[in-house]
């Protein structure tokens, strides 16, 4: 059974999308709206402003890949749909950054966790940073919008066997644990998520409102670098764009000069606020790219008798919040929400230490590994790990991200709490990703390891597929980038749309955050627009 | 997820302590010492696109000693060609900053004057012998100094990928590969 593309269905129907990477000449664009960033906050917010029927440019710097480009291989995915050909890392190396790349951005790759932003997160938000507007009751109608827009329920299907093993374990222990909402709709249940979903069963953004913007003749521009904003007095007058060869990597020559009446950046954490560093952009309070936060992961690997074939089957389907809120506060202890990934092997090779036969023989338990994640809920409290967002040399953006002893003692918690709900769940053996940890067959002998190991960069592993903050929201100028609307403090026709509003990180996967904020954002701005 | 340091070290704490204060400087200026040395062309090597003729030896050492235990024993070289291939189609996909960084590193390593100081590895790469190969590995690993703790990721991670994102890899690690659809 051959499966419908529908995205090139849409070209071949005569859809506007420019590749700059084929320009032969520079080029100028014009459009009422011109949005920087085809991810979560940049298409849904396209999708609703063509849709009051402003005529919209979504601008992406990377390459265009749809359904049948999709083949369920690392080594395609990795290079053409990741930031930096997924070897994006914190300045210092000591966290990976997993952020998408392509028309999509990170929902093309995302394994489609769909929360609504916690109560606890709102509140602080309020309360901590002076945002305004999005209390839990405020934001409800756009969170079940958006639910609704992208077939967003709770995963009706058994987990996999990989998820089933937090499940076993919280239940064994007495511990919170739930069925992950997840937008898909028709989903084959394949395990692919990360590599781009070859049956379009995703609703991410390549399916969804990117379609609907250009089926609305709102136009694409893709392996377009978004360079610097023009600025004139305290208005933007235009984009000035780099075209980019096909692998994404070099600028051509061309530049794409684009006027609008409105400007949105949407690039994300790290890359919106680069573009207004790169920009000279009014900040007299320097606030661009601060307060950059990482959920930083740390994991466990767990081996069992019977085969668990991880690689296989919904990435996320059970999560546990019993360690999100230690003492039910915000501001206590650094809590952490636990899930599991998946694990293709490419993947699964470069998160394990060592080399040689001991990496060989973990590797050759993968059928019967699970591996389980905590995501550490950075930026509530003031010792928590912060990142900064600088510019190397050559204009490209690194975030800066310092650990802090607060943040390692909730590593320290995290490899324990993952250890005991492995063991629970019938593990024989099974080990903290830390380049000393040893597999361990108890959990005497676990906690005994866990005491001992060196929590230091490098020698921990830590991961991250989630950038929030750096152009933080707040009717604050001196603490925020925008006010509670996105409305940059000080560019009049300039808005952020996109998860470097986040005054914090979420405390839970964010792209549900940034779906449901950006369309109550946009709304408002096409009405604002419009009067 | 490693035990110890094994292995024994050819250079000492001293010796290492003082590479380590100069090691961002060394790593920097690798690149003119190496051409200096002239062992480092810009060129790529034939049927490269990044990797030149010079980072050939030291990958093709490390390869067999990274992937210890999972590369077939049977037609090695045909799998250390693919995973050269594979890594060198990952230089050609980076952004120009992290290649840059890939090609000092490969510079400090394939120099004769910087590889001996800095890896224990005095004589050149196609001699040194496994125990060796680990040996140099190990004391990156564990180094108190950060350059060669990232030293060590950016030489492992890649052959551990370009290996374990090739089929040919599969058969060792028991993935069926993706589902027919």
């Amino acid at each position: 059974m051959s499966i419908k593309d529908p995205f090139a269905e849409g070209l071949a129907r005569g859809w506007k999308a420019h590749n700059a990477s084929l320009l032969t000449e520079d080029l100028t664009l014009e459009a009422d709206i011109a949005i920087v960033g085809s991810g979560a906050g940049g298409a849904t917010s396209a999708e609703i402003l063509s849709a009051a029927g402003y005529k919209v440019l979504l601008i992406e710097e990377g390459g265009l890949f749809t359904s049948t480009d999709f083949k369920m291989q690392e080594s395609d995915a990795y290079p053409t749909l990741y930031q930096e050909s997924a070897g994006r890392a914190s300045k210092d190396g000591a966290v990976l950054i997993l952020q998408g790349r392509a028309v999509g951005g990170t929902t093309l790759v995302n394994w489609t966790s769909s929360f609504r932003t916690p109560e606890h997160t709102l509140q602080h938000w309020a309360s901590e940073h002076a945002v305004i507007g999005h209390s839990r009751e405020q934001m409800a109608p756009w969170f079940a919008r958006m639910e609704q827009r992208l077939g967003i329920a709770r995963w009706g299907l058994p987990p996999n066997d990989n998820n089933d093993v937090l499940r076993k374990g919280c239940e064994q222990l007495g511990l919170h644990w739930a069925v992950i909402p997840r937008n898909v709709r028709g989903c084959w249940n394949l395990g692919y998520c990360g590599l781009g979903c070859p049956t379009n069963a995703k609703q991410s953004m390549l399916v969804t409102c990117i379609p609907s913007l250009l089926e609305q003749g709102g136009e694409l521009l893709y392996l377009a670098r978004a360079q610097r904003l023009l600025l004139e007095g305290d208005r933007v007058s235009g984009i000035e764009c780099l075209a980019m060869d096909e692998r994404c990597v070099a600028p051509t020559g061309h530049r794409i000069r684009v006027r609008a009446r409105h400007y949105i950046l949407a690039g994300g954490g790290i890359n919106t606020p680069a573009i207004l560093m790169r920009s000279d952009a009014p900040d007299p309070h320097k606030r661009a790219g601060k307060r950059t936060y990482l959920h930083p992961t740390t994991s466990a690997w767990g081996q069992f008798e019977q085969t668990i074939n991880p690689f296989y089957g919904a990435p996320q389907s059970i999560y546990s919040d019993h360690f999100l809120w230690p003492d039910d506060s915000a501001t206590g202890r650094m809590g952490y929400k636990l899930e599991v990934p998946p694990l293709q092997p490419g993947f699964t090779a470069s998160m394990l230490g060592d080399f040689g036969q001991p990496h060989a023989a973990l590797m050759k338990q993968l059928p019967n590994s699970n591996m389980m994640i905590a995501l550490l809920r950075d930026g509530f409290h003031p010792d928590s790990a912060e990142g900064t967002v600088q510019l190397r040399d050559d204009g490209s953006p690194v975030l800066d991200y310092q650990l802090t002893d607060y943040t390692w003692e909730a590593v320290r918690r995290s490899h324990l709490t993952m250890l005991e709900l492995q063991f629970a769940a019938g593990a024989r053996a099974a080990a903290p990703l830390h380049n000393d940890a040893e597999l361990v067959t108890s959990m005497q002998a676990a906690r005994r390891m866990i005491d001992g190991l060196d929590q230091r960069r490098y020698k921990t592993r830590l991961g991250s597929a989630h950038v929030m903050g750096g152009c933080a929201m707040g009717e604050d100028p001196s603490q925020a980038v925008t006010d509670s609307l996105g409305r940059h403090h000080q560019l009049e026709n300039l808005s952020i749309h996109d998860g470097s509003l986040f005054p914090t990180s979420v405390g839970a996967n964010p792209q549900l955050s940034i779906y449901a904020l950006t369309a109550k954002l946009s709304s408002l701005l096409a009405e604002r627009l419009a009067g | 997820m490693t035990t110890s340091v094994r292995g024994d070290s050819h250079i000492g704490r001293r010796q290492l302590l003082k590479i380590g204060l100069t090691g961002t400087a060394l790593l920097a200026s690798a690149g003119g010492i190496a051409t200096l040395s002239g062992c480092a062309a810009d060129r790529p090597a034939e049927s490269f696109v990044q990797l030149r003729d010079s980072d050939l030896p030291l990958l093709r050492r490390l390869i067999p000693v990274v992937l210890d235990g999972s590369l077939p024993t049977t037609d090695q070289q045909q799998a250390i060609d693919t995973i050269l291939q594979s890594i060198d189609s990952a230089l050609n996909h980076m952004p120009p900053h992290m290649l840059k960084q890939f090609m000092q590193l490969f510079d400090l390593l394939a120099s004769s004057i910087t590889r001996g100081p800095t890896t224990g590895v005095w004589r050149s790469w196609d001699k040194a012998d496994d125990q060796t190969v680990q040996a140099f590995l190990q004391r990156w690993e564990n180094s108190s100094f950060d350059l060669f703790q990232q030293g060590y990721n950016a030489l492992t991670k890649p052959i551990l990928i370009a290996w374990y994102t090739a089929p040919q890899s599969w058969g060792s690690c028991g993935y069926p590969g993706p589902p027919a659809i």
